[in-house]
């Protein structure tokens, strides 16, 4: 303090302060001249004009703006593949990164050929209830997409993001065994036609589940449509579910023994990789939830999805961690993240139409379903390394029907300039009674049942081909090596790790260093050998 | 008399060689990761579509003290349980051992396995 007093008493700091003092009086100066004038413009220019040309003007504004919106959120779901990629490589054996990252990457870029070739046209091309024809290699598009009035293009680019992340949640639970051919056929599957077509269904021009169509539904919901904001089932129960009848037809990999029988899970081999890939699906969890308004001009609607998101995953970790404690007594950092995935996955559907409180009670139940889910697989005898079963398909299921219980009733949908609140959402604690619950319930049993059929079908065709599972010998060796040829770790001899040693305390390690003494151990009985 | 049993053996195999030891009773058991050639000299992998040669070979290396009694028993089980019947299965030799304590409580000889 008084080094800076002293240094105040120089002339040449005060002069330095004077500037500094005098440039921010000129700034201030500036953006008031600025406002004012902004002021002056508006009430000349834009008031003077006709009511056509507000609009025009207006969507000069509000269009580019919601496509910037649209734009940046897509290239947040997209980097959402690097934290599959890590999240997927980390939680598998290191055996088997190479081909995690391998079929990450491959996914992608498939993806996005064949949703330009026709995935786009099935899910959001003009058709029918049950699929798009439209837009083939998108083929006569428009500058924008609907009454979206968000450019064409960046709409294209926003849901090839989404029909990515979908493909490459099916991976996570086939790691370590699946033949990179059988991946191949089994993908152009998932994001060409299971996806798109099931996508068409909620999220499609005329999609019968957002218009419950067929009449006797109708009539049974009272008019409540199916709605799914931004993907719970869409893009998680589908993945997920695809994931789970993968896992089935692949059988474990060889060597993993289950819970019943006296084994356990493979222990992961970068933990540290596997936390940072669910905080990067964390990130991406903001272009993936609040994107999906389309809309920029829905301001509030916008923070409360990105907030609700936040707060879900926030609960769904810390429900995991203390659910997860009592049995193990350990504080578990793999179902922390699983957990908090859980919960992003589960606030996918609802996060437009509930509040803070029902935000954290969505996702702190999803992160008890994630623990819940991984036990019943383990009880199943399904090998899932990722969790990808509990987390995108149980989480799914919950979150979808969540929003029947816990939608308040008071937002409606959002709109290329605001908010629509002519028609509102609310669930069953708020007053709604059943409708929308039953609405949610006919969606997800709908993509649990036909995904379910779709699946089996496509693994057993699949397996009919040979190439769905690696031979076992190239398993044992390694499926980095057998299909990819190389190593994720190449340690140079004599530079590992394994060379460190505990440093020397020189110290008795009973006493005189504060911790309690340990129990001598009891001798251990000889075993006769045979 | 001790004999020290050692094995070089492919890594995938170690856990069945593991448990066939255990369950004849073979107490305890050193595994390294370890890296060698034999008469095939190496192996090649594939990066970026190149080929490159691998001199060693990742091997898993273990070593069980035994009683001289069991010796060619704990052999032959470690060759029946190592064997794939694919090149670089590995090998299995044994030596006498001429003394062998147990740190925690100075037992020696056959005791102290």
């Amino acid at each position: 303090m008084n080094k800076r007093l002293q240094r105040l008493r120089l002339k040449e700091t005060r002069r330095l302060w004077a500037v500094l003092l005098a440039g921010k009086m000129l700034g201030l100066l500036g953006v008031l001249a600025l406002m004012k004038g902004f002021t002056w413009y508006t009430a000349t220019h834009a008031g003077a004009g006709t009511l056509g040309d507000v609009t025009h003007q207006a969507n000069d504004v509000i269009n580019p703006l919601n496509t910037m919106w649209v734009l940046v959120t897509a290239f947040l779901v997209f980097f959402m593949q690097a934290g599959f990629m890590a999240l997927e490589a980390g939680f598998a054996r290191s055996r088997e990164t190479v081909n995690v990252l391998l079929e990450c990457i491959f996914d992608t870029c498939l993806c996005g050929l064949l949703f330009w070739a026709f995935g786009f046209a099935f899910m959001f091309g003009a058709g029918n209830g049950l699929i798009g024809h439209q837009y083939f290699f998108l083929n006569g598009a428009p500058d924008t997409y609907g009454t979206t009035g968000v450019a064409f293009m960046a709409y294209f680019l926003f849901q090839f993001a989404f029909a990515d992340t979908c493909s490459t949640v099916t991976s996570g639970a086939m790691v370590g065994r699946t033949g990179f051919k059988g991946d191949i056929w089994y993908s152009i599957a998932v994001s060409g036609f299971i996806y798109p077509i099931f996508g068409h269904w909620v999220w499609g021009p005329g999609g019968w589940l957002s218009t419950m169509s067929p009449h006797f539904l109708n009539s049974f919901t009272h008019g409540a449509v199916f709605r799914d904001f931004a993907g719970s089932t869409v893009v998680h129960t589908v993945g997920g579910f695809i994931a789970l009848w993968g896992a089935m037809a692949l059988g474990p990999r060889l060597g993993r023994r289950f819970k019943r029988d006296g084994g356990g899970p493979m222990p992961p081999h970068d933990l540290t990789m596997g936390s940072i890939g669910a905080i990067i699906l964390w990130f991406g969890w903001y272009g993936f939830n609040p994107g999906s308004t389309l809309s920029a001009m829905d301001f509030t609607g916008m923070g409360r999805v990105a907030t609700n998101t936040t707060l879900a995953a926030c609960a769904g970790g810390m429900a995991a961690i203390l659910f997860v404690y009592p049995r193990s007594r350990k504080w578990d950092l793999g179902m922390a993240c699983n957990g908090l995935l859980g919960g992003l996955v589960a606030i996918t559907c609802p996060c437009y139409w509930v509040n803070t409180t029902g935000a954290v009670i969505i996702g702190a139940v999803a992160g008890i379903v994630v623990p819940l889910g991984v036990d019943l697989l383990e009880h199943w005898r399904i090998d899932d390394p990722i969790g990808a079963v509990a987390v995108h398909g149980f989480a799914g299921i919950w979150g979808t029907l969540s929003l029947g219980l816990f939608a308040t009733g008071a937002y409606g949908l959002p709109t290329p300039d605001g908010v629509d609140t002519s028609t509102t959402v609310k669930g069953l604690l708020f007053g709604g009674g059943l409708d929308q619950l039953k609405a949610q319930a006919i969606g997800s049993l709908t993509c649990v049942v036909v995904i379910s059929l779709v699946s089996i079908m496509l693994f057993w065709l699949v397996d009919l081909t040979r190439t769905l599972r690696v031979p076992a010998e190239g398993e044992l060796e390694g499926i980095d090596l057998h299909e990819h040829g190389t190593h994720a770790y190449h340690m140079e001899f004599g530079q590992g790790s394994s060379f460190s040693t505990f440093p020397s305390t020189r110290l008795p390690l009973s006493h005189g260093n504060g911790a309690p003494e340990p129990e001598p151990d009891p001798p251990i009985p000889a075993k006769e050998p045979v | 008399m001790v004999h020290l049993v050692t094995a070089v053996i492919k890594p995938h195999r170690l856990e069945d060689v593991k448990d066939a030891l255990r369950a004849a009773g073979v107490m305890g058991m050193t595994a390294s990761e370890v890296q060698g050639y034999g008469r095939q000299g190496g192996k090649s992998e594939v990066f970026r579509g190149a080929e490159y040669a691998v001199a060693f070979v990742p091997k898993v290396k273990i070593e069980v003290l035994v009683d001289t009694a069991d010796v060619d028993q704990v052999i032959d089980l470690i060759v029946k349980t190592g064997r794939t019947g694919k090149i670089g299965d590995g090998k299995v030799w044994a030596v006498s051992v001429d003394r062998l304590v147990r740190v925690r409580s100075g037992e020696s000889g056959t005791d102290a396995l």
